[in-house]
């Protein structure tokens, strides 16, 4: 049973600074596996949170010292060669724990502050929402996963033949790459995907957030699947949990994160080993396309 | 309030391994380090424990690669600045954190909203250095063909960074009275800013470093902090009377805005030893390793080329990646003195950047420092370590305390936020 929970500040609170803490020691302390930086609305959809989540997560993550810590941001707006470089700093320095949550939902907001040239009809949101995921992607693959050599006494820091331009060009994004920073632990940060946010997407997730219709009606394809429950409806989801329909659940809420302390009184946490969250999570390692790596 | 602070300011620039090519090298480096949370933690700390106004971190965007081929003897990648600060706003309390980001390839919601996260979690200590993007390779990862043109880069960099304003502005509650015309320009159509939690700073710290006309007029016009490559006391005392100069025709107090010149240094307890320290980082700086290192500067790949030769400059002009009358201008005089590929490549490498540079003991770099600020050649200083972390640890040990006991040098902070550090302000 995994456990999942967001988190986000309320720009008119004057104590948001010690209560954001406060949050994140409960949540720590009382073992959540996800935590979601973003805005939970009344609906129970995620939009991105008023605190910028790319900056947040390596702050947050030393106080969230063990979940996988997961930066939602506006797919739409956000580009690749920005959010490829910060989340690839951000796994480094998590040991491989981040995550990544690009929305669809809250864009009205983002489209007034990026401007007009931004306005997309509504079709085309999922098609650049994928096209950015997959640019992004590209740029984490402008590197082998083993390009450093760091040996100080030959003074090799690199194999070049492990770095490389990779001239990607979708119907949105063109970018050429390398990245000037290397390729994450994880090979690509866990892609979470909220299934009431996104439909129709063509990229599988690594981790789907939806209510149990949602779950039900999607090729999970060996993602993570967490089924929202809220305190009405968590007894129904540890059944539909135990009957195999989702192997963990996300608390939302006002009394969020006391779900999430008494459902840890009753599930204790999995032992998982690995050196990165994709790995603990049982999660296939990312294929690189543009390594030319030759069998031995 | 002023006095409290200290006469001199330090800012520690922190580029990945440090100032010399060849400083991932030296025993003592740990580049392996470099890519984790336990190294910026423990730096962060000792710069804070040392009495800095901030710590910044520079930025590219684009791979070190020259025409295509990443080096393999340099020490990269540069960590993104905003996820580094980020860390080490976690583990300090009180030292400024700057993010260098450029106003060319990104758009004003989106970094006012990164300084807005930055500024809360660090409780108003966040700097922005603000750049404009010249690499001519940059551009291709953002989908564009070539750069903008330099004078359209200021025009743009002004314009964002006062939509940019706009955005904290509104979110702090004190809307600009220009916001109207700061959301809708030639540059932008801003139908909209975004919420963000405040802090006591209700906006980070505009730093600049400008060297052109158009560079040194938006440091005039913006700037609270100016860095800026000064060889030379003169060099330094110009510098800093011109941009004084621009900022009172602008209508600005020039006493707002320091001058913080970079300086790399190496450190000793003997001259002598501090030579040596020199020479070896020199050395460990291989003639691959700068041949690579002069490739990145120009976009194209020497390795290629035999070392023993001088440059085919014909040859590189028509195929280099930066523009080609700077990178005839850039070789000719080597190929003019006769020198081999790989011997003017070891003499670029010895100077990266142009910074100044000092060698010698903690006492001497403190005289040295005490000197240029009483000949009103800066406000203080951009340090840049020769390498990684030794050398900022002897900074930190031996240099800052002899400033403080000079009263150079804030024994305490004065305030909370980075502004408080640069001008002795406190919140209203």
């Amino acid at each position: 049973m995994y456990l999942s929970i967001s988190i986000d500040v309320s720009p008119r609170d004057g104590a948001a600074f010690a209560r954001l803490g406060q949050q994140a020691d409960r949540i720590e302390q009382a073992g959540a596996d996800f935590v979601l930086l973003a805005h939970e609305t009344g609906a129970g959809t995620l939009e991105p949170g008023r605190l910028e989540a790319v900056v947040t997560l390596p702050w947050i993550a030393r106080r969230l010292a063990t979940p996988v810590v997961v930066a939602a941001l506006p797919a739409v707006h956000s580009v690749p060669f920005h959010i490829a470089r910060a989340l690839s700093a951000a796994d480094f320095l998590t040991s491989g724990r981040a995550g990544w949550l690009p929305l669809l939902h809250g864009g009205a907001r983002f489209d007034a502050a990026y401007g007009d040239a931004y306005h997309l009809p509504p079709g085309d949101r999922v098609a650049k929402h994928d096209d950015f995921i997959r640019a992004t992607r590209a740029l984490w693959d402008s590197w082998d996963q083993d390009a450093l050599i760091l040996n100080k006494d030959s003074g090799a820091y690199l194999d070049s033949a492990k770095v490389r331009r990779v001239d990607y060009r979708g119907p949105f994004f063109a970018t050429m790459g390398p990245l000037n920073a290397a390729r994450p632990p994880q090979g690509h940060p866990l892609l979470v995907r909220d299934l009431d946010d996104v439909a129709g997407s063509t990229i599988p997730a690594d981790v789907v957030l939806g209510g149990a219709d949602r779950l039900a009606g999607v090729d999970a394809r060996g993602a993570v699947r967490l089924l929202k429950v809220t305190a009405a409806t968590v007894e129904q989801g540890e059944a539909l949990v135990r009957a195999g329909k989702a192997e963990g659940l996300h608390v939302a809420g006002p009394d969020a994160i006391d779900q999430l302390e008494a459902l840890r009184r009753h599930y204790t946490r999995q032992p998982a080993t690995g050196a990165t969250a994709r790995a603990r999570l049982g999660l296939a390692a990312p294929a690189n396309p543009y390594s030319k790596k030759v069998p031995a | 309030m002023s006095r409290e602070n200290g006469r001199l300011h330090l800012w520690a620039f922190l580029q990945g391994i440090g100032f010399f090519p060849g400083g991932w090298r030296v025993e003592k480096a740990t580049p392996d380090a470099v890519f984790q949370r336990a190294y910026y933690e423990r730096i962060a700390r000792m710069v804070e424990d040392a009495r800095f106004d901030a710590i910044v971190f520079g930025d590219q965007l684009q791979g070190r690669d020259a025409a295509g081929r990443t080096p393999g003897r340099l020490a990269i990648p540069t960590l993104d600045p905003f996820t580094l600060l980020a860390v080490m706003a976690g583990v300090t309390s009180r030292v400024g954190l700057v993010a260098t980001v450029s106003t060319t390839y990104n758009e004003p919601a989106e970094v006012a909203a990164k300084f807005a996260a930055l500024n809360f979690i660090s409780e108003g200590r966040a700097g922005w250095n603000i750049v404009t993007t010249v690499h001519p390779n940059s551009p291709w990862n953002f989908g564009e063909p070539e750069l903008l043109e330099k004078s359209a880069r200021y025009a743009r960099a002004q314009a964002f960074v006062d939509a940019a304003d706009a955005f904290w502005r509104q979110a702090a509650g004190h809307p600009a009275a220009n916001a109207a015309d700061a959301l809708r320009n030639q540059w932008f159509d801003i139908a909209g800013t975004l919420d963000f939690p405040t802090s006591p700073q209700y906006r980070p710290v505009l730093v600049q470093a400008g060297q052109s006309p158009d560079g040194r007029n938006f440091a005039a016009q913006s700037a609270e902090a100016i860095f800026c490559p000064a060889p030379t006391i003169d060099a330094g005392r110009a510098y800093r009377d011109d941009i004084h100069e621009r900022a009172r025709a602008l209508g600005r107090d020039p006493s707002k805005m320091l001058i913080m010149p970079g300086l790399a240094f190496i450190l000793a307890d003997t001259e002598e030893e501090a030579q040596r320290k020199h020479r070896h980082v020199l050395e460990l700086a291989d003639d691959q390793l700068c041949i690579e290192y002069l490739s990145e500067s120009i976009g194209y790949d020497l390795t290629r080329l035999p070392a023993n030769q001088p440059f085919p400059l014909d040859e590189i002009c028509a195929a280099c990646e930066f523009p080609a009358e700077d990178v005839r201008r850039m070789l000719t005089p080597a190929v003019e003195a006769g020198l081999s590929i790989a011997d003017a490549c070891r003499d670029y490498a010895r100077k990266p950047r142009g910074h100044a540079i000092f060698v010698g003991t903690p006492e001497q770099m403190a005289d040295r420092m005490e000197t240029w600020i009483d000949a009103g050649a800066c406000d203080g200083f951009t340090l840049q370590p020769g390498y990684m972390p030794s050398e900022l640890e002897l900074f930190c040990a031996h240099v800052a305390p002899l400033l403080q006991q000079r009263g150079l040098l804030r024994r305490e902070y004065q305030g909370p936020t980075l502004r408080d550090h640069l001008l002795g302000e406190f919140r209203a």
